[in-house]
């Protein structure tokens, strides 16, 4: 009874067929992953967590790891706002980012990023304004949130918005110098010309810089011809109101007693005068000095 | 006579341990068992019989070797088909009732419905366990898991039986019900293997035997022919003599008070004895004939081992 | 059939399981507290509930298939129950076959009894029952049947302890695609590039039966990519489950 021979045959030949099936089977499990990877998928990076509870709880739930959610929730955000094909998603984006804001208010980014969302993305004002104040709210002593929100109110042209903002920047210690300089050419923007005058004085006197000081002179001709010409042509109409007519030339405001005295610009000259249409102009360019 | 285990030259080497020390454990075993013999398979703990029947069963794959169940190699199914198997300490799944444990192994050999009500009631009653057939095995005691272990053995009627140490853990009661069932197997036609090193109930029961030690059958035959019927010696146990007294006629064994047990290796001599005692005017209190035991084979196999 | 009766009796065995029982406590307290947690929150309320539901049966269910399938196989080698079993007529592999089907069937009483709660809930929310919501669980419960083969192929050689580990690290590692995809983009040089993706290809990608976010955001799949996906799970696991046999073949019962 010789079977062994005829047994090792037999083991031999279930290891090669079984050693076969298994690199069939990989070359399936190969082959059908490549066909999956090329077909196309819709895909929401992350989880679907939009529905984020409001800050207060989600601490809770995140069990002493605030600031590490705040910093997930947050590159998630940015996955999530850099995907163009997901049309609504600015929907919740307050919401997300004062949780971020709730989780960990310390974290600078998340503000800025997200404003910088809301203006420039969802081009939401307000909103990017918004997150800003919440940022400055809970970190009084970062510049750079009132001083971002300067200049997007720059930029939407509300100059009085913008003046508010850098007057608040310039409060905080550490603030850069521009802000100042941003506050003075905001005032002047508004009008308020004593506060343009009186601030850019200031910047004058304490720059330390030569370039500043000569920015400061130059804005200083301007706001000064600024008040100088709204003297004269406030003169202008009370002439024109009396006599009927505009004056021939400026002296005729102080011969008139309209005036005590002609003004001139910073550098002693007088200004020009169009009779015809009684319009007064600097002398000159203020930017080109 | 048939043979119905055929064992040729087993090896088997444990490689054990994350730095491989190798163990030798089956050193090239062959022996076989007759059909309708009860074969008992001893050696002391840690010889390889426990090793040599998971080969036999196919839970251990030989390094070298052929196993040959009624001829068919030992791990087709035809093989497994007609052998039953008691594993030493069985445990078995806590949560089925002695019935339901029952039926899924009748289930693992294909039993028509008829059959398996039929044979259930009559194994737990072989068994002496018909009372608990709805008691969950997480209840059982040891003597209970060894009953059910040796029911399941018999679910399929195998025609060759293997037991693995089925006496340790029993009470005396317990050991001769087994004893008795084992022999009424062996009335039905059966081959029982018994691996034990027990060797009184071995004594008792089987027809063949062979000693495993450090991994060698070193002895293989019938208990008669293996043993011997002639008197060894005569274990005398006396008092009033001193050890000096015998020198010549008995080795001294040992002493207890005013009593001396002594070894005499002469029947004449026996008889001498007694005189003297008499003489000396001193009692013998017992006079008990040693026959060779198997335990002394065994210890003499061990030893040359 | 023996595999059957194999299968049968393992589901028995896992379906007493204690810990079986608890990860379904916490599941369904889970289901139950997203309703709780839809109040909180600021906006869509029904897709929280939605997703924490599958999330939880997702999550609850590998816990099952990792903790149960683990000890599968090592407890009937440790306690030797495979003793009386092996000796009989079955073949090995009927053996692993059946402990396999056993626990499948156990998941997936498990997972329907999960899905029920789930969608109780939500059709109290919504009022309408989704299709979308099964297709979901649907494959969901193929990931659970593929990591139940991997938790008996490592329960074949390894303690629970480590067969746990590895098994969850198998999990792990398949929900990393995005990371291969993030790693592809940083990578210049191109043999790296080459061997992140044949790691990515050959590795599973457990995300391609992961259908939660589309169906709760109402996104369109491909009936291509079901299709697919499904194949996969089964090649995969038909993969997985022959090594596991090929192992268990060879292995000596000490």
């Amino acid at each position: 009874m010789n079977s062994l021979p005829s047994f090792s045959h037999r083991r031999g030949l279930a290891s090669i067929s079984s050693g076969l099936a298994l690199f069939l089977l990989l070359v399936s499990i190969v082959s059908l992953k490549m066909t999956i990877n090329t077909i196309p998928r819709q895909k929401i990076p992350g989880a679907s967590v939009i529905y984020l509870p409001s800050g207060k709880y989600l601490k809770y739930i995140t069990f002493g790891f605030p600031s590490l959610a705040a910093d997930l929730i947050y590159l998630w955000a940015i996955q999530y706002y850099s995907t163009y094909t997901i049309v609504d998603r600015y929907q919740y984006l307050e919401h997300i980012f004062s949780v971020i804001a709730e989780l960990d208010p310390r974290y600078q980014d998340p503000y800025e990023v997200g404003a910088l969302i809301a203006i420039y993305e969802a081009r939401n004002l307000e909103l990017g304004l918004k997150i800003l104040d919440l940022g400055l709210a809970k970190n009084p002593d970062q510049w750079i949130f009132p001083f971002q929100a300067g200049h997007y109110a720059q930029m939407a042209k509300d100059f009085d918005l913008a003046r508010r903002y850098y007057e608040k920047t310039m409060k905080i210690p550490g603030a850069p110098d521009i802000a100042k300089r941003l506050y003075a050419a905001a005032s002047f923007k508004v009008m308020d010309l004593e506060t343009a005058w009186e601030t850019w004085q200031e910047i004058y006197a304490t720059a330390t810089d030569p370039r500043v000081k000569e920015i400061a002179s130059r804005h200083l001709y301007r706001v000064k011809a600024a008040m100088d010409i709204k003297i004269l042509e406030d003169a202008i109409a009370r002439f024109k109101q009396r006599f009927g007519r505009y004056p021939q030339e400026l002296a005729e405001l102080v011969k008139f007693r309209l005036l005590s005295s002609l003004p001139r610009d910073l550098d002693g000259d007088d200004y020009l005068y169009n009779p015809e249409k009684g319009e007064v102009g600097p002398p000159k360019i203020w930017w080109k000095k | 006579m048939s043979t119905v285990l055929r064992i040729t030259n087993l090896y088997k080497t444990f490689k054990m341990g994350f730095i491989p020390k190798k163990r030798e454990v089956l050193k090239g075993i062959s022996f076989s068992v007759e059909a309708g013999e009860i074969f008992g398979y001893l050696g002391p703990n840690g010889a390889g019989k426990t090793t040599t029947l998971k080969c036999v069963l196919g839970l251990i794959f030989p390094d070298q070797g052929l196993v040959e169940i009624f001829g068919h190699p030992h791990l087709s199914l035809r093989a497994k088909e007609r052998v039953g198997y008691l594993p030493e300490h069985p445990y078995f799944y806590d949560y089925l009732t002695a019935a339901e444990f029952l039926d899924f192994c009748a289930g693992l050999f294909h039993l028509k419905k008829a059959i398996k009500e039929e044979k259930i009631p009559r194994l737990l009653r072989l068994v002496g366990l018909e009372r608990a057939a709805n008691l969950q095995l997480r209840k059982f005691s040891r003597g209970m898991l060894q009953r059910i272990g040796l029911a399941q053995a018999l679910i399929n009627d195998p025609e060759l039986v293997f037991l693995d140490e089925p006496l340790g853990g029993l009470d005396p009661i317990g050991r001769k019900e087994l004893r008795d069932v084992i022999l009424q197997l062996k009335d039905a036609g059966k081959t029982i293997f018994l691996c034990s090193h027990i060797l009184q109930d071995i004594e008792m029961i089987c027809d063949r035997v062979a000693i495993l030690v450090g991994g060698r059958v070193l002895s293989e035959g019938k208990l008669g022919d293996l043993i011997s019927e002639k008197i060894l010696y005569t274990e005398v146990t006396l008092s009033g003599l001193a050890f000096s007294d015998l020198t010549g006629l008995a080795q001294p064994v040992s002493f207890h008070r005013d009593r001396i047990m002594v070894k005499v290796f002469d029947e004449e001599k026996v008889d001498r004895l007694v005189d003297l005692v008499h003489d000396k005017k001193g009692r013998i209190h017992s006079l008990v004939p040693r026959t060779e035991t198997l335990e002394d084979l065994f210890v003499e196999m061990v030893k040359q081992g | 059939m023996k595999i059957k009766a194999i299968a049968l009796n393992t589901f028995k065995e896992a379906i007493r399981d204690r810990v079986l029982y608890l990860l379904f406590f916490f599941a369904a307290v889970a289901v139950i507290f997203s309703r709780l947690l839809a109040i909180l929150t600021v906006g869509d309320r029904v897709k929280i509930i939605k997703d924490v539901g599958l999330a939880s049966i997702n999550l609850f269910g590998v816990l099952m298939a990792v903790l149960i399938g683990t000890g599968l196989v090592y407890k009937e080698i440790d306690k030797k129950t495979i003793y009386a079993l092996i000796s009989k007529p079955i073949h090995r592999h009927e053996f692993l076959v059946g402990k396999f089907f056993g626990l499948v069937l156990t998941l997936f009483v498990m997972t329907t009894l999960m899905s029920l709660i789930f969608l109780i809930i939500v059709f109290l929310h919504t009022f309408k029952i989704e299709l979308n919501l099964l297709l979901a669980i649907l494959f969901i419960f193929i990931e659970l049947v593929l990591l139940t083969a991997v938790a008996i192929l490592f329960s074949c050689f390894s303690t629970p302890i480590l067969s746990s580990l590895f098994s969850l690290s198998f999990y792990l590692i398949g929900h990393f695609s995005w990371g291969f995809q993030t790693l592809l983009q940083r990578t210049k040089s191109a043999a790296l590039r080459l061997f992140i993706q044949a790691l990515s290809i050959v590795l599973p990608d457990l995300e391609s039966f992961n259908f939660k976010t589309e169906v709760v955001h109402g996104l369109t799949v491909l009936p291509r990519f079901y299709l697919f996906s499904a194949l996969y799970g089964i090649v995969y696991t038909l993969f997985i489950l022959m090594l596991a046999i090929l192992i268990f073949k060879k292995r000596d019962f000490v």
